[in-house]
């Protein structure tokens, strides 16, 4: 069985907010004039991550089924003249990336995840494998415009950031445990959000063969 | 800092296919000197500026629906399509930097439906394992032009936690005007032949077709995956420290697990001039006098997938006994280390593979007998 314990957790719902309103809400979070080229998921991600601060040896683990949505929708419509700069944010895992290079802060271990309907638990599997002295898993989503319909990006916006540790300390959030056994479920990663918006406890199959513990203090 | 000499694992199968065959036929045909990349408009059907790509024999720039790719994998790889992958204990790792963004482009210029089942990242690979045969134990992991490097690390240690028996690691990469357009508008890819490791007044890269896999075993097979590293610099999105120490930074622990070993050196090499140089650099400082050879100047880029494919073709050139040289490339090169002629490899010990990528990203892993 895999345990790591919940030292600080931050998420972000922004919910009915317009991208707009989120963009201006997160800005004093960011470098004066850092956020005019961001996205809005680099922009939550950044956030996030950045009331963390990873240290250099911290493993760092993404998750984000679409990734970039609004800014590959953007590259895509920016053709037959590609655009650079929307070419190189719509690339995993910018979301993430934006805000450590605005920060200028080195990882040794990035694991960028995406996709896939095991994402959640398939994430917290490197956290907890990563032998790093600190591992933060930081997540989010973008809603889209135009390939929502075509559900090739996300309808729905939000994003996370979690530091776990192998031992519990005075001030551990929470509990984490994965053990193998055969069952089938599936832990969505909105559905992942939604617990450690809201804390909630879970215990069943989160994905084929893994049942997930997730207890609050 | 952790060492991550403990991420070891062996090779129980691998393959590749790239426009010049298999991974022995691949080989042979660097061996021979032979370039795969050729001269294709940027935006496929839609024109466009002529520039170096390396496409699978007659597949076309522009996708299809289904992908046309399919029928390769399909022939060409029958240990990931066999002994039942993606059941908890027998997991999937699939990296790739495009998964099927070439349908998304083909989509967004024909108002077509059907490239939708294809083009979302999650479709995409709901599709492959539905193709493959695979179960629902499958991750997915997308780190531009180190991606394979993830998967590697993470099938080593889900089978040295003992969480899995065997594990399957998937990589892919297709190109479309997607990738290529993108590529063309960073000005790297251009109308010149990437002539990796060679001082010349611009750089320029090639990008190809390509797709890799590679059973992991715990104790199966007579190479190994000896050392992996990692190190993710975060200076900027397009260039590296100017000291190159993000280089540097990463092929440390894998220096440590190879001491005592003589090696040659498999490096990124795209053809860019500045990573180039500070490739160079660094490998001839942490591992002095070891050949330094780069393969893309024939195949093209691989980008996500180019860890795994270049791995595949290691191993055979360990096989073979000779490894082949800086293919594309002639002098001045940046180091003296740099190979531009194929070498016998007998006298060899092991082989540090890395591959970099957007971010200042860093990948490397050493490879050698079991």
């Amino acid at each position: 069985m895999l345990e790591r314990f919940i030292q600080e957790l931050r998420t972000d719902d922004p919910g009915p907010e317009t991208p707009a309103a989120t963009r201006e809400r997160l800005k004093p979070r960011f470098a004066p004039g850092s956020t005019r080229r961001m996205t809005l998921l680099g922009m939550l991600a950044g956030a996030a991550l950045g009331d963390l601060q990873p240290a250099g040896d911290d493993t760092v683990v993404y998750a984000s089924a679409f990734g970039e949505g609004r800014a590959l929708e953007d590259y895509l419509a920016s053709f037959p003249t590609a655009s650079p700069t929307l070419f190189q944010t719509s690339i995993h895992p910018s979301g993430v990336q934006q805000g450590l290079i605005g920060a200028q802060r080195s990882v040794r271990e990035l694991f960028p995840h995406a996709g896939g309907r095991q994402l959640a638990v398939q994430a917290l599997l490197t956290a907890m494998l990563a032998p790093a002295p600190g591992v933060v898993l930081v997540g989010g989503e973008e809603r889209g415009t135009w390939l929502v319909e075509a559900d090739a990006v996300s309808d729905r916006t939000f994003a996370y950031a979690v530091r776990l540790a192998r031992e519990p300390g005075p001030a551990a959030l929470g509990r984490l445990t994965l053990a193998q056994e055969e069952a089938t479920g599936t832990l969505t990663h909105p559905a992942w959000f939604e617990l450690l918006h809201h804390r909630r406890p879970f215990d069943g199959p989160a994905a084929e063969g893994w049942h997930l513990q997730l207890a609050w203090s | 800092m952790y060492s991550s000499n403990h991420d070891s694992v062996r090779l129980a199968a691998w393959g590749c296919v790239t426009p010049l065959g298999d991974a022995a036929g691949t080989v042979a045909a660097l061996l021979r000197g032979e370039r795969a990349l050729q001269a294709v408009p940027v935006l496929g059907r839609e024109g466009g500026d002529p520039v170096p790509l390396a496409l699978l024999g007659g597949r076309a720039l522009d996708e299809t629906a289904p992908p046309s790719w399919m029928a390769t994998i399909k022939s060409r790889f029958r240990p990931v399509q066999e002994d039942g992958w993606g059941r908890p204990r027998r997991p999937v790792f699939v990296t790739s930097s495009n998964f099927g963004v070439g349908c998304l482009y083909a989509y967004r210029r024909s108002g077509d439906l059907t490239f939708l089942r294809y083009g979302a990242l999650p479709n995409c690979v709901e599709w492959l394992r539905r193709e493959l045969g695979w179960g629902e134990s499958v991750t997915v992991y997308s780190h531009a032009c180190v991606s394979a490097h993830l998967g590697l690390l993470q099938a080593s240690r889900m089978i040295q936690a003992g969480l899995a028996d065997e594990a399957l690691v998937f990589s892919f990469d297709f190109l479309s005007p997607f990738v290529a357009g993108g590529f063309h508008a960073l000005k790297i890819l251009n109308a010149d032949f990437p002539a990796p490791y060679q001082v010349r007044a611009t750089g320029s890269i090639g990008l190809g077709d390509g797709a890799a896999f590679a059973v992991l075993a715990r104790d199966r097979g007579d190479f190994a995956v000896l050392a992996q590293s990692l190190h993710n610099e975060m200076h900027h999105f397009t260039a590296n420290r100017a000291d190159g120490s993000g280089f540097t930074t990463c092929l440390a622990p894998v220096a440590t697990a190879a001491a005592g070993r003589r090696l040659w050196l498999k490096g990124h090499g795209t053809g860019t001039l500045e990573a180039g140089r500070l490739e160079c650099e660094a490998f001839a400082r942490v591992f002095p006098g070891a050949p330094l050879v780069g393969w893309k100047g024939s195949l093209g880029h691989t980008l996500g997938s180019c860890g795994l494919v270049e791995l595949a073709l290691a191993v055979e050139a360990m096989r073979a006994g000779r490894t082949p040289g800086t293919v594309g490339s002639a002098a001045p090169v940046f180091a003296d280390s740099v190979a531009l002629e194929s070498f016998a490899n007998g006298a060899y010990d092991g082989v540090v593979c890395a591959s970099n990528a957007f971010g200042g990203s860093h990948a490397a892993f050493l490879l050698g007998h079991a």
